[in-house]
């Protein structure tokens, strides 16, 4: 019974299951039917889809910067190029714990407060996602090697490779030629959508002076490349590449020797020197003082730099060459060429010079500086004895007879009041003033008490150092006037310089005496500086003859110019006509100015000197401007490169 | 139909050896003719054949898929061997001695894994691991895949079938008490897979229908209650990123999108051994481990796919054959089991890495890399193997 019941139940077991196992292979059956079914929807029907988002993952575009052209000076000297720096960049879209790993970073390389929020700036102003961002500049080989160590903990992070902008001389030329900085959000909202694309891979811009200008020369044309990138942003291969156009090379009218020794010749002073070739324009050195060395700013200046470079208070950044002042006696060859012009005056005319001048029916006095030495005058006097002894007197009846709307007019068929320069954007108009210019920006009338002192450049007057070089340099030019230039030629792909050529539109507008006329006044200049003493008469050598005695070394070529003191402040003048000259604080003291030439026929240069708080133009100014020209014009003794570390090493 | 007809045949032959057990119990089949060689060496040739190409498949897309690493695929082969020669040692003993063992190994299986909830190691946050010196490191828990399945068919076997409702409540016994082991070891993978392993066993050990069917119901009643109370948030998660990967693109949902963007990409050829972009630039996360079937997909294409299906087939077919072959119900029961956990084991790692599924911890079996996995997977076709080559003779 047991065992019949036991057989049974073993077959009936068997039965079930072997039902049970085919009721799972269908299972398995449908199940994979299933899921092959699934794949061939995905790889076949969805195969275009997925390719796509696959290649979307490994494909990025991204911009190449063009390498910035490179500036050079007249003699063919380096003033900025470019050198490699490696930056930490990262890909926002890539890191995973961006603030993580910038916490991180703090530990491995130097990343400061200051570099993290500069760095979310510059995040927040790209637009296009998948590009790498600038976390910090400049890594240190330490740090490179710090950041390979850590990367796996830094995903979207790379070290790359950048070419920045240079100056190699630092301080030397650093107003004239400006610098890059890192583009900042008005910038780039400022450019049009084209211009805007083609600064997509580049991080710097032309803040100022010719990098500024020339922006659109120096910058070149964005080049594109398409590659494959792993997941963690890393370029495993290039694919496609648009090369990018580099930016034109340039060269200046700027000589960097020149340069170099108007910035030693300044020495400690504030101040500026601007220096023409009066033939061309073309500005050969233009120095402020104090400087800077631009490469603080090309990848960013921190506050603590930005703070060091304020703490003296003498506004390093501020190019004193373009800004304006009132310029002292300097203007007064100006003033006598617009009498000669307009026959107020001829070379004839002589003046009495009691050491003062009296407006008609007015009893004030304005005095001559004779006045401040022994009360007495000049006496009798002519304009080239007026122009070489600076004689105030006779500027002062010079400019009433000529009335301010005639000076006014005068004045700007030389280049002042209006910004001339072709190409420095940044600079002063400086201030010519006429009776409608008083009355639209002071809404007051026209004193005739004022126009004496614009007769010697001490009154509402005001020129830039450029401007007062630029009408040096017309005088040197026998009266023509060039336009200011710093752009000389551009640098072609064979390495011939194409001279770039302006418009200039300044001599037609010159109002102009006669050639003989010009010619006087040339020569009076030349007397400031090399007219001696004359035993016989009193007061007959130039103003600038008693520095150039005293230096003991004679000049070796022709030289005309003349010396300006500008007041800072009014002295006090008693009752009895005597002045407070006494203990004066160094910023109350004059300003020294110095226009000069190389009075050759064929003028090679003019030069224009300020020097802020200076003293005496003939004693201060005169030497500086001396030591241009010998640069310029004397067989060279010193290297660039000699020169060159005295004026960096100056500041 | 015709199936049904030679069942009776068969089973009367079993049981005609089983009567005659006690007369012969040593006398294995030793016929001559071909593959007799591989017979006497406990080898099923065919099913060695398939899992040799399966791995040696598995190796071809793993130095792929580890970013050409020679060494990983080295340690991958040598896994590979030290598997064969587990499966080989495991298939030379006697199907009877697991059945007699079982209830013993049962218990020292148990013993061990209470012995991991003390000293066990911890990796990727499951105290699972027992670190034994002189012994390479192990899971307890992967034994229990078999010593489940061979406790159940060895309770069952001696019981009639369909099982009884006591019969089942022993049963879930069974299966609850590794499987809360295990849970308390904070793995879940595992825990299911010892869960499906045993409840093979009671599907096919005849379990009506109508329970099965109330079963699922309750689960199916039960599992808003689980959701909103026992679900821990990153289990949750995986089932909304499953309905949606979208919702958090680069989190959660980035695996299952990459690798949907793989294997689409793949296309019908695929882009060729080495080329997979998805794969070579690592896009693919955990590529040469649960995802591996992403870089296969798109290296290999639609066709690599189907190939790697095929292969699979073939071996569960083959366990198939022997499971509906084997001579008694411990041997059948023990064989279906571990076969159908192998389908499964292969199928949640495709559903998974396709989309079809929730995101599983699985390997892709024989393929991904994971020398525990393999040597575990082989000793269960060792068990496949001594079931095949262990049988009575049966006079004709």
């Amino acid at each position: 019974m047991a065992e019949k019941f036991k057989l049974n139940a073993h077959e009936t077991e068997t039965l079930i299951f072997s039902r049970r196992m085919i009721v799972a292979g269908v299972f398995i059956f449908v199940l994979l039917g299933a899921l092959v079914a699934w794949m061939v929807y995905l790889q076949i029907f969805r195969y275009d889809y997925f390719a796509a988002r696959s290649d979307g993952n490994r494909l990025h575009s991204q911009y190449v910067p063009p390498n910035r052209g490179l500036i050079y000076d007249r003699n063919g000297e380096l003033m900025a190029d470019n050198r490699p720096i490696f930056n930490l960049t990262v890909v926002r879209e890539t890191a995973v714990d961006l603030n993580a790993s910038l916490e991180m970073l703090r530990s491995v390389i130097h990343l400061s407060d200051d570099d993290i929020e500069q760095y979310r700036t510059r995040q927040s102003r790209r637009a296009v996602p998948h590009t790498s961002v600038p976390v910090r500049y400049q890594l240190t080989e330490e740090e490179i090697a710090s950041v390979a160590v850590n990367q796996h903990l830094l995903p979207g992070f790379a070290v790359e490779a950048q070419l920045v902008r240079h100056y190699p001389f630092r301080e030397i030329a650093a107003h004239a030629l400006g610098y890059v900085s890192e583009i900042n959000k008005d910038e780039l909202e400022a450019m049009s959508d084209d211009e805007a694309s083609n600064y997509r891979g580049t991080n710097q811009i032309g803040k100022t002076g010719i990098e500024k200008t020339y922006e659109d020369l120096l910058h070149g044309g964005v080049g594109y490349e398409t590659v494959e990138k792993n997941n963690r942003g890393q370029v495993m291969r290039v694919l496609d590449r648009t090369d990018p156009v580099p930016g034109r090379d340039i060269v200046l009218h700027m000589d960097g020797y020149l340069q170099a020794v108007a910035e030693s010749a300044l020495g400690e002073h504030r101040g500026a020197v601007v220096a023409i070739d009066p033939a061309t324009g073309g500005v050969l050195a233009m120095v402020s003082k104090p400087g800077y060395d631009p490469n603080l700013f090309v990848t960013g200046i921190s506050r603590a730099q930005m703070s060091e470079l304020n703490k003296t208070g003498h506004t390093p950044l501020f190019n004193r060459a373009i800004a304006s002042r009132i310029p002292g006696s300097t203007i007064k060859p100006f003033i006598g060429l617009g009498g000669l012009y307009h026959g107020v005056i001829t070379p004839e005319t002589v003046i009495n010079d009691p050491g003062y001048y009296r407006l008609p029916g007015r009893s004030r006095p304005y005095y001559d500086w004779t006045w401040w030495v022994d009360k007495s005058g000049h006496g009798a006097i002519d304009l080239r004895r007026a122009i070489y002894q600076s004689c105030n007197t006779y500027f002062y009846g010079l400019a009433v007879e000529m009335g301010i709307d005639r000076i006014h007019d005068y004045l700007l068929t030389f280049g002042f009041g209006a910004n001339d320069a072709i190409d420095i954007p940044e600079a002063s108009a400086g201030i010519v003033p006429s009776t409608a210019w008083k009355q639209e920006n002071r809404g007051e009338v026209w004193y005739a008490g004022e126009t004496p002192y614009e007769g010697i450049g001490n009154g509402i007057f005001q020129a830039t150092t450029l401007q007062m070089a630029a009408a040096a340099a017309a005088i040197a030019n026998h009266g023509v006037l060039k336009q200011p230039r710093m752009l000389r030629g551009t640098i072609g792909n064979d390495g011939e310089i194409t001279d770039v050529i302006f418009e200039d539109t300044a001599a037609s507008r010159q109002l102009l005496p006669s050639p003989e006329q010009i010619a006087l006044v040339r020569s009076a200049m030349v007397e400031v500086i090399n007219k001696p003493y004359d035993s016989e008469h009193r007061r007959h050598e130039g103003s600038a003859y008693p520095t150039l005695r005293d230096s003991g070394r004679p000049l070796e070529y022709p030289m005309g110019g003349k010396s300006g003191t500008a007041q800072v402040v009014q002295f006090q003048v008693d009752s009895a006509g005597n002045r407070d000259e006494s203990e004066v604080p160094e910023e109350f003291r004059t300003h020294a100015m110095f226009i000069a030439f190389d009075a050759s026929a064929q003028s090679r240069i003019a030069v224009a000197v300020f020097v802020e708080n200076g003293g005496g133009g003939g004693s201060v100014a005169f030497p500086v401007a001396r030591a241009v020209l010998d640069a310029y014009l004397l067989p060279r003794t010193e290297t660039f490169d000699e020169v060159s570390a005295l004026g960096s090493n100056a500041q | 139909m015709r199936f049904l007809r030679s069942a009776p045949t068969l089973s009367e032959d079993a049981s005609m050896a089983v009567t005659s057990r006690q007369l012969s119990s040593d006398f294995y089949r030793l016929s001559s003719g071909p593959g007799a060689i591989w017979k006497s060496f406990r080898i099923d040739v065919p099913l060695v054949f398939f899992l040799f190409c399966l791995a040696s498949f598995g190796l071809i897309v793993l130095f792929s898929a580890s970013g050409e690493n020679i060494s990983d695929v080295r340690s991958q082969a040598a896994a590979i061997v030290v598997a064969f020669v587990v499966m080989l040692v495991v298939a030379q003993m006697d199907v009877h001695f697991f059945r007699r063992g079982a209830p013993l190994m049962f218990a020292g299986g148990c013993g061990l894994m209470i012995v991991v909830l003390f000293f066990g190691a911890e990796t990727n946050g499951a105290k699972a691991w027992l670190d034994l010196p002189g012994l390479p490191r192990f899971q307890p828990a992967e034994i229990e895949k078999f010593l489940v399945p061979m406790l159940l068919a060895w309770y069952l076997s001696t019981r009639s079938l369909p099982p009884r409702f006591r019969d089942l409540l022993i049963c879930g016994v069974i299966i609850a008490l590794p499987v809360g082991l295990i849970l308390m070891q904070n793995d879940t993978g595992t825990a299911l897979m010892v869960m499906m392993s045993g409840v093979f066993v009671v599907l096919l050990a005849g379990i009506s229908w109508r329970i099965v069917i109330a079963g699922v119901a309750a689960l199916a009643m039960a599992s808003p209650a689980w959701w909103i109370f026992v679900a821990q948030p990153h289990q949750k998660n995986r089932i909304l990123t499953f309905f949606d990967p979208y919702r958090d693109p680069t989190g959660a949902g980035y695996n299952i999108i990459q690798s949907q963007i793989a294997i689409g990409s793949g296309g019908v050829q695929g882009k060729g051994w080495l080329n997979g972009a998805q794969s070579q630039l690592d896009f693919i996360p955990e590529s040469n481990t649960d995802f591996i079937l992403a870089v296969l997909a798109e290296e290999f294409g639609l066709l690599g796919v189907l190939f790697l299906i095929a292969l699979y087939v073939a071996v569960i077919g083959r366990g198939f054959f022997i499971a509906l072959t084997a001579q008694d119900t411990f041997s059948r029961l023990l064989a279906g089991s571990i076969v159908l956990t192998f389908f499964f084991y292969a199928f949640v790692n495709m559903a998974m890495v396709s989309g079809l599924m929730p995101v599983v911890g699985l390997p892709l079996p024989l393929v991904s890399k994971g020398g525990t996995s393999i040597v575990t997977l082989m000793l269960g076709f060792g068990i496949l193997m001594s079931i095949q080559t262990h049988k009575r003779v049966l006079p004709r």
